[in-house]
């Protein structure tokens, strides 16, 4: 029962989290690394506000989201979209998010340091017990937020005009430029959209685990592995690449063991790659070609 | 002096990494990030062979470069299927897969603790033991590979490779094997990524997988993006000034925690700095600057 709930734990993370990617993936069309820095930005400012500033959690977790959120958006503005400005090739791109990733991974560093470190409310409580296994408060909230968010993003997507938008430019840039659509402004709003989220499941691993400022690459790699399971631009589908990722994870950790629980994922990925590179919904990810 | 040949010999084992990935990330446009993973495949191949069966150099290495390859070519012909950002996360992938193994196969690699007293390097009863013959050992081979890899470059098969790199589909239909050619070139990179893993078992004599991590293969692209991708001159530059950099940050008196850091914000920040100009690489990123500021 214990691995069931780990199960159901670790698939709503990996759902929030290759939600938040791939928003901004399908809309930008290139792989930005960067991303793993908004997930350990999230963790790293809710612990300064809530135990350094010691501010109540209602307003400690809508501010370091919202600094995140800015963060976001100032690469975005000020440095990717430049890159598309310039034409430069997907992968270059890719290699200078890394570079954005790196710099920002070691300010972090710099200032807090690389020791492991926990946010503590109140006194270690034992979890409640369902079913002859364990859950803990913060494992609760984080099945409920990372469902409940899920939801509301793919409602969002479907039926908000700026969610159809973001939709339309990851179908066809082109032919959404021509109905009017404005390509930077959407890839901004889900660069907000994709940031927020992002933090959001950085402060709830936190909240689970604790933070280290390279926690961010590793749920990065993690979300990413579960979109390309899952294929791009389908609900559905990353809900079949969480559920198979994570139960796979869980069922090596528990009948092999954990330290290759890693190696087991790239495998499943790579096999996956070779079986059906497209991933569950078998969609392309059509990239601007002239 | 001891350490400045010290710092010669770590700065010529890069050049061989990055001018074996040149040819795969800078000729076939294919970048990868399994390289850190093939340089330890020949590290640790060399020390288990030498330590445990007392074997030479003139056995280990063709031994290393042939068990890089074969594993290369094995995981090239799943890898090379995909394409552009799936082929880097396949070459991620299997960076992660080698570095679990390092780490986690106890009885063969020894695991996290690392392999211990690997013998110094013996060629033909001579024994390299001193640092300087060390060092004309190491700029010997780099060379070879330098050439090995302009003449590559020059030749038929790194005309194909250029050729896919600009238009694959056009090349296709001229009647090359693409596929072929990409293969042949992943694997070729590979074989050389073992020379420089050999020679680093060799010079340092403890190795643990720590020094072949995802951040050991970004480390190595870096080198080859910051040199102008396709310049080989352009890297021997860059992976002695990206070496040099944390030495001279220990000489300002920074605590060694920082500097670690600081060196690792520069070496990031030139990358985006390189990438956003638009410039081929650092040296013509220099030539500019110092253009500008002659025109003032």
């Amino acid at each position: 029962m214990q691995l069931a709930i780990n199960i159901i734990l670790s698939t709503s993370i990996y759902l929030l989290l290759s939600l938040s990617f791939s928003i901004i993936y399908c809309s930008s069309k290139s792989l930005y690394l960067s991303h793993a820095i908004y997930v350990t930005c999230g963790a790293y400012f809710c612990y300064y506000f809530l135990v350094t500033l010691s501010l109540s959690l209602v307003v400690a977790v809508p501010a370091s989201i919202f600094f995140v959120v800015l963060l976001g958006l100032f690469i975005e503005s000020n440095i990717y979209k430049r890159f598309r400005k310039n034409l430069v090739s997907s992968l270059l791109q890719m290699i200078a998010s890394l570079g954005i990733y790196i710099c920002l991974q070691n300010f972090i560093s710099i200032l807090w340091g690389d020791n492991m470190r926990s946010i503590q409310l109140g006194s270690i409580k034992v979890g409640i017990e369902v079913l002859r296994g364990y859950i803990t408060q913060p494992q609760i909230a984080i099945i409920i937020v990372c469902i409940t968010l899920f939801v509301v993003v793919a409602l969002f997507k479907k039926y908000n005009r700026i969610g159809r938008n973001i939709n339309a430019i990851s179908s066809n840039p082109v032919l959404a430029e021509i109905f009017g659509i404005n390509i930077d402004k959407s890839i901004l709003w889900a660069t907000g959209i994709g940031s927020g989220l992002a933090a959001i499941s950085g402060i709830l691993v936190a909240f689970d685990t604790g933070l280290t400022p390279t926690m961010g690459f590793n749920l990065l790699l993690y979300g990413m592995v579960t979109m390309i399971l899952g294929g791009i631009r389908s609900t559905w589908g990353l809900i079949c690449g969480a559920v198979l990722l994570a139960t796979l994870q869980h069922l090596t950790a528990y009948y092999i063991d954990s330290k290759w629980m890693d190696a087991i994922t790239y495998f499943t990925l790579i096999i996956f790659l070779l079986w059906k590179p497209l991933g569950f919904s078998g969609k392309r990810l059509k990239k601007v070609e002239i | 002096m001891e350490y400045l040949l010290h710092l010669l010999i770590l700065i010529f084992i890069y050049i061989i990494l990055a001018q074996s990935l040149s040819l795969t990330a800078g000729l076939a446009g294919m970048v990868s990030l399994a390289q850190a993973g093939f340089f330890g495949i020949g590290a640790y191949s060399t020390a288990i062979l030498s330590i445990n069966y007392a074997l030479p150099i003139s056995i280990t290495l063709p031994t290393s470069m042939i068990l890089c390859g074969f594993i290369a070519l094995i995981v090239s012909t799943i890898a090379l299927r995909t394409v552009e950002d799936y082929f880097i996360i396949c070459t991620l992938g299997i960076q992660i897969i080698i570095f679990s193994i390092m780490n986690n196969w106890m009885s063969m690699t020894n695991g996290p603790l690392g392999i211990p007293g690997i013998p110094s390097l013996t060629f033909w009863g001579f024994e390299f033991d001193s640092k300087l013959t060390f060092l004309i050992f190491t700029i010997v081979l780099a060379f070879f590979v330098f050439f090995l890899l302009l003449f590559f470059k020059l030749s038929n098969f790194g005309r194909i490779l250029k050729a896919l790199n600009e238009d694959e589909i056009y090349t296709q239909s001229t009647g090359k094997n693409v596929y072929l050619a990409k293969v042949l070139c992943f694997t070729f990179t590979a074989i050389l990524a073992a020379i420089p893993g050999v020679l680093y078992a060799h010079y340092v004599s403890y190795i643990d997988p720590t020094s072949f991590t995802v951040d050991e293969s970004i480390f190595i692209l870096s080198i080859v993006i910051i040199g102008g991708v396709q310049k080989l001159w352009g890297i021997i530059f860059a992976s002695a000034f990206l070496i040099l950099i944390p030495e001279a940050l220990r000489f300002i008196g920074l605590p060694n925690d920082i500097a670690a850091n600081l060196r690792q914000i520069i070496y990031g920040l030139i990358l985006v700095v390189v990438i956003m100009t638009g410039e081929k690489g650092i040296l013509e990123l220099f030539q500019r600057i110092k253009n500008n500021s002659c025109k003032q």
